[in-house]
C-alpha cells in the first residue's frame, strides 16, 4: 500500500520505490475497506463484545492451566481481565514509543498496523500466555513486512537499543519463532486499513469542494494527533477508518472554532437523509468518548501487575529459547493440531465394520 | 530397465538387453531364461520368498518396479468383481466410500496384510451382488464393442484415404508420362517446327499442373462437420423449440457504504488535482499520474463513511 507523507504529498518523497504501486488504485475493489477482511471479521458492534472476548481469552487461559494439572496453580496467581488491560495499555504505549523512535523513520500507517495487530492478538489471547514484550516486537516486524516498509531483520533488531548484540540476535530468533503464531492468531487477515489515507482524502475533498473552510492544512497537526491517540483506543476495532478520520477532522475544526456543519449536509449530500446523519453523529460521539476514556496506566499498578505477569511466565510459561530452537514442530499452536485431526479422519473412514 | 538385473543369474540381463523380466503373483522378478530353467516342470517356488508358483502365472514386466505389476494384476482381478460405476450410486459420498473400500482391498492384497480377511470380504461382496456384477459386465462388454467399432471405422477411413492418395499420384505420373510420349511422337511425325511443338508441350504441361492442383484442392468431402453424411435427406419437420431463461448480464454492484466517488477521469476537471502533489517526470515514466493517488485517497476517505442502514 502506498505510504502517505506530509503537506500536500500523497506519495512519499522518493517516488522511485513507492510510486508504482499506486497503480493498484485502478482495480478499486480489491483494496478497499468496504470489502476488506477488516470490515467483515475485525469490526465489532460495541465495546461490550470486545470486553467479552477479552474476558473469554483470560478464562480460557485459566481453564487451560487448571486442566493441565501443573503444580502450584491457583486463582490468585493469575491476572484478572481488567488487570491485563492495564498491562496491555502499558505495553501498547511502549510499542508506540518503539515505532516512533525507529530508524529509519517508520511511516504512520506501519505504526498503525503494528498497534492494530497487537490489539487484535490480545483480543483472543491472554497476556499471561504470550508475553507482550515479545509479541510487541513481532507486531512491529510483521507490520513492516506487510506494509512494504523494507527493513532488514538485522536493521530491525538494531533498533532494540537496550540489548547487546547477542541480545539482539536472541531477540531476532524469538521474533522469527513467533511470527507464524502471530499471523495465525490474526486469522491470516494481514491487511489493516488505518485512518491516515482517508484523512488525506478528506483533506483533499475539503480543499476541492468546501471553500467555506479556508485552510484545511492548518488542521493537519491536530488531526494527526487525534488519530495517533485514536489508535491507542478500541476505535479501530469498532468503526471504519474513514469515520475515525472524519471525526478527527470535525473535532479539530470545532476546537479551532471553525464551523463545518454544512460539509456533511451539502457536500456529502446528507441534507435529506436525517437517519444517516444522526447515526454518523452518534458514531463520532462514541469515538470521542472512547478517546476521553483512555488514560495512561498508572505506574504503581503497572509494576504490581508486571510482577504477577513475570511470575506466571516464569512458573508456567512453556517458553524457553533452547527448547524452541528448531521451532515449529514443538509449538502446539502452529502445526500439530491440523495434522492430528487429519489422521483422525482417515482412521475413521478406514473402519471396515461399515462393510 | 538396464539397471535392474535378474535376481538369480544377475549378469545375463546386462549382457542381453533384449531379455525380458517376468513378474509373478508374489511380486518378484525373474528373467525369461531363468523362468524356463526353474519352472521346467510347470511349478516351483519363488527364489526370494519361497511361495509356490506356477509358470503360467508369469507375465512380462511392464513397469520398473515389480510391485506395481503385482498391484496392477491384483487390481484387475478385484475390479472384475467390484465393477460398479459412478451412476450406480445415489450420492457422491457413497461412491467415494465404495472406491475407498476397493482401494483398501487392493492395498491389503498387494502388501500381504490380512489376506484371508480381505478374500472373505471379497467373496461376501461377490455373493451379495452377483446380479449387479453380471449386469455391469454386460454393460462393459457392450461399451468395449462400441469403442472397437469406432476404432475400426477410423482405421478403415485412414486406409481409404491412403489408397486414394496413392491412386492419385499414380494417375498424375501416368498423365505426365503420356504427355512426354505424345511430345516425342509429335516431334517424330509432325511437320511443325520443333520450337513450336516444345512451346505447345509446355502449355499442356502447365495446364496439367493446374488441373492437378485444382483436384488436390477439391477436398473429397463426404460428410459435413456436424456428422451428417452428404446426400442424406434431412427431415424438414420443425425442431422442438427449447425455451429457457436467457442469461441477462447484471453489472457488479459493490456497496461502498459511503458517498459516491468521482471517476478517475473527472478528477482534473473537478479540481481535485490542484490539491495533490504534481507528478515528477520520473514518476510519469513508470505510468504514474497524480490522478491515481488522488483517486485512491478519495476512495479510501469515502469507503465505509456512512453507517449501514437498518
Amino acid at each position: 500500500m502506498p505510504v502517505l507523507g506530509g503537506a500536500t504529498d500523497i506519495t512519499t518523497a522518493t517516488p522511485g520505490h513507492h510510486g508504482n504501486h499506486c497503480i493498484k488504485a485502478k482495480s478499486q475493489s480489491f483494496t478497499m475497506f468496504h470489502i476488506s477482511s477488516q470490515k467483515k471479521f475485525w469490526t465489532f458492534d460495541n465495546e461490550e463484545s470486545l470486553e467479552q472476548l477479552r474476558y473469554e481469552a483470560n478464562q480460557k487461559y485459566r481453564n487451560k492451566m487448571f486442566a493441565s494439572g501443573k503444580p502450584g496453580v491457583s486463582d490468585a496467581l493469575f491476572l484478572e481481565a481488567h488487570e491485563e488491560n492495564v498491562l496491555f495499555r502499558h505495553y501498547e504505549k511502549r510499542l508506540l514509543d518503539f515505532c516512533n523512535a525507529f530508524k529509519p523513520v517508520m511511516p504512520k500507517s506501519v505504526v498503525g498496523t503494528a498497534i492494530m495487530y497487537f490489539r487484535r492478538f490480545y483480543l483472543n489471547n491472554s497476556l499471561m500466555e504470550y508475553h507482550p514484550r515479545t509479541i510487541m516486537r513481532i507486531c512491529a516486524y510483521l507490520s513492516c513486512k506487510v506494509d512494504e516498509f523494507n527493513v532488514s531483520s538485522t536493521q530491525f533488531v538494531g533498533n532494540l537499543v537496550q540489548e547487546s548484540a547477542a541480545g539482539q540476535e536472541r531477540a531476532l530468533e524469538q521474533i522469527l519463532e513467533y511470527e507464524l503464531l502471530l499471523i495465525q492468531q490474526l486469522n491470516f487477515h494481514l491487511v489493516v486499513h488505518t485512518p491516515y489515507r482517508p484523512m488525506e482524502g478528506l483533506l483533499i475533498d475539503l480543499k476541492t469542494r468546501y471553500p467555506l473552510l479556508e485552510n484545511p492544512e492548518s488542521l493537519r497537526k491536530s488531526v494527526d494527533d487525534f488519530l495517533t491517540r485514536a489508535t491507542l483506543t478500541d476505535s479501530g476495532l469498532l468503526f471504519p477508518p474513514s469515520q475515525i478520520a472524519l471525526t478527527a477532522i470535525l473535532n479539530s475544526a470545532s476546537r479551532a472554532g471553525l464551523s463545518m456543519e454544512s460539509y456533511l449536509t451539502e457536500c456529502m449530500g446528507l441534507k435529506e437523509d436525517k437517519e444517516t446523519l444522526l447515526k454518523m453523529y452518534d458514531a463520532m460521539r462514541r469515538i470521542k468518548s472512547l478517546m476521553k476514556k483512555y488514560e495512561l496506566p498508572k505506574p504503581d499498578e503497572v509494576n504490581a501487575y508486571k510482577v504477577k505477569l513475570e511470575r506466571v511466565h516464569a512458573d508456567f510459561g512453556t517458553n524457553s529459547n533452547a527448547k524452541r530452537k528448531r521451532g515449529y514442530e514443538d509449538d502446539d499452536h502452529v502445526a500439530k493440531e491440523p495434522r492430528m485431526t487429519e489422521e483422525e479422519w482417515t482412521d475413521e473412514d478406514l473402519d471396515l465394520d461399515e462393510l | 530397465m538396464d539397471d535392474q538385473g535378474c535376481p538369480r543369474c544377475k549378469t545375463t540381463k546386462y549382457r542381453n538387453p533384449s531379455l525380458k523380466l517376468m513378474v509373478n503373483v508374489c511380486g518378484h522378478t525373474l528373467c525369461e531364461s531363468c523362468v524356463d530353467m526353474l519352472f521346467v516342470r510347470g511349478s516351483g517356488n519363488c527364489v526370494q520368498c519361497d511361495t509356490p508358483l506356477r509358470k503360467s502365472n508369469f507375465r512380462v514386466q511392464l513397469f520398473e518396479d515389480p510391485a506395481i505389476d503385482k498391484e496392477v494384476e491384483i487390481r484387475k482381478k478385484v475390479l472384475k468383481i467390484y465393477n460398479k460405476r459412478d451412476f450406480d450410486f445415489s450420492s457422491l459420498r457413497e461412491y467415494n466410500d465404495y472406491l475407498e473400500r476397493v482401494e483398501e482391498i487392493v492395498y491389503n492384497l498387494t502388501n500381504n496384510l490380512e489376506v484371508e480377511g480381505t478374500k472373505q470380504i471379497m467373496e461376501a461382496y461377490q455373493r451379495e451382488n452377483r446380479d449387479t456384477i453380471q449386469k455391469n459386465k454386460a454393460k462393459l462388454t457392450r461399451e468395449q464393442e462400441e469403442l472397437e467399432e469406432l476404432l475400426l471405422l477410423e482405421q478403415q477411413g485412414n486406409e481409404q484415404r491412403r489408397l486414394e492418395t496413392l491412386q492419385e499420384e499414380q494417375r498424375q505420373l501416368q498423365a505426365k508420362r503420356k504427355s512426354k510420349q505424345a511430345l516425342l511422337d509429335e516431334l517424330e511425325r509432325s511437320h511443325v517446327p520443333a520450337t513450336i511443338l516444345l512451346a505447345q508441350h509446355k502449355d499442356r504441361a502447365a495446364q496439367l499442373e493446374t488441373q492437378i492442383e485444382k483436384q488436390k484442392q477439391v477436398v473429397k468431402t463426404t460428410i459435413f462437420s456436424t456428422g451428417i453424411p452428404m446426400g442424406q435427406t434431412v427431415s424438414l419437420l420443425s425442431v422442438a423449440r427449447l425455451e429457457e431463461d436467457l442469461y441477462l448480464y447484471q453489472p457488479i454492484h459493490i456497496h461502498t457504504y459511503g458517498p459516491p466517488v468521482p471517476e478517475l477521469e473527472q478528477l482534473g476537471r473537478l479540481g481535485y488535482l490542484n490539491h495533490v502533489r504534481t507528478a515528477q517526470p520520473q514518476d510519469m515514466a513508470g505510468g504514474y499520474n497524480s490522478g491515481l493517488a488522488c483517486h485512491r485517497a478519495i476512495q479510501d476517505a469515502f469507503s465505509g463513511l456512512f453507517p449501514p442502514l437498518g
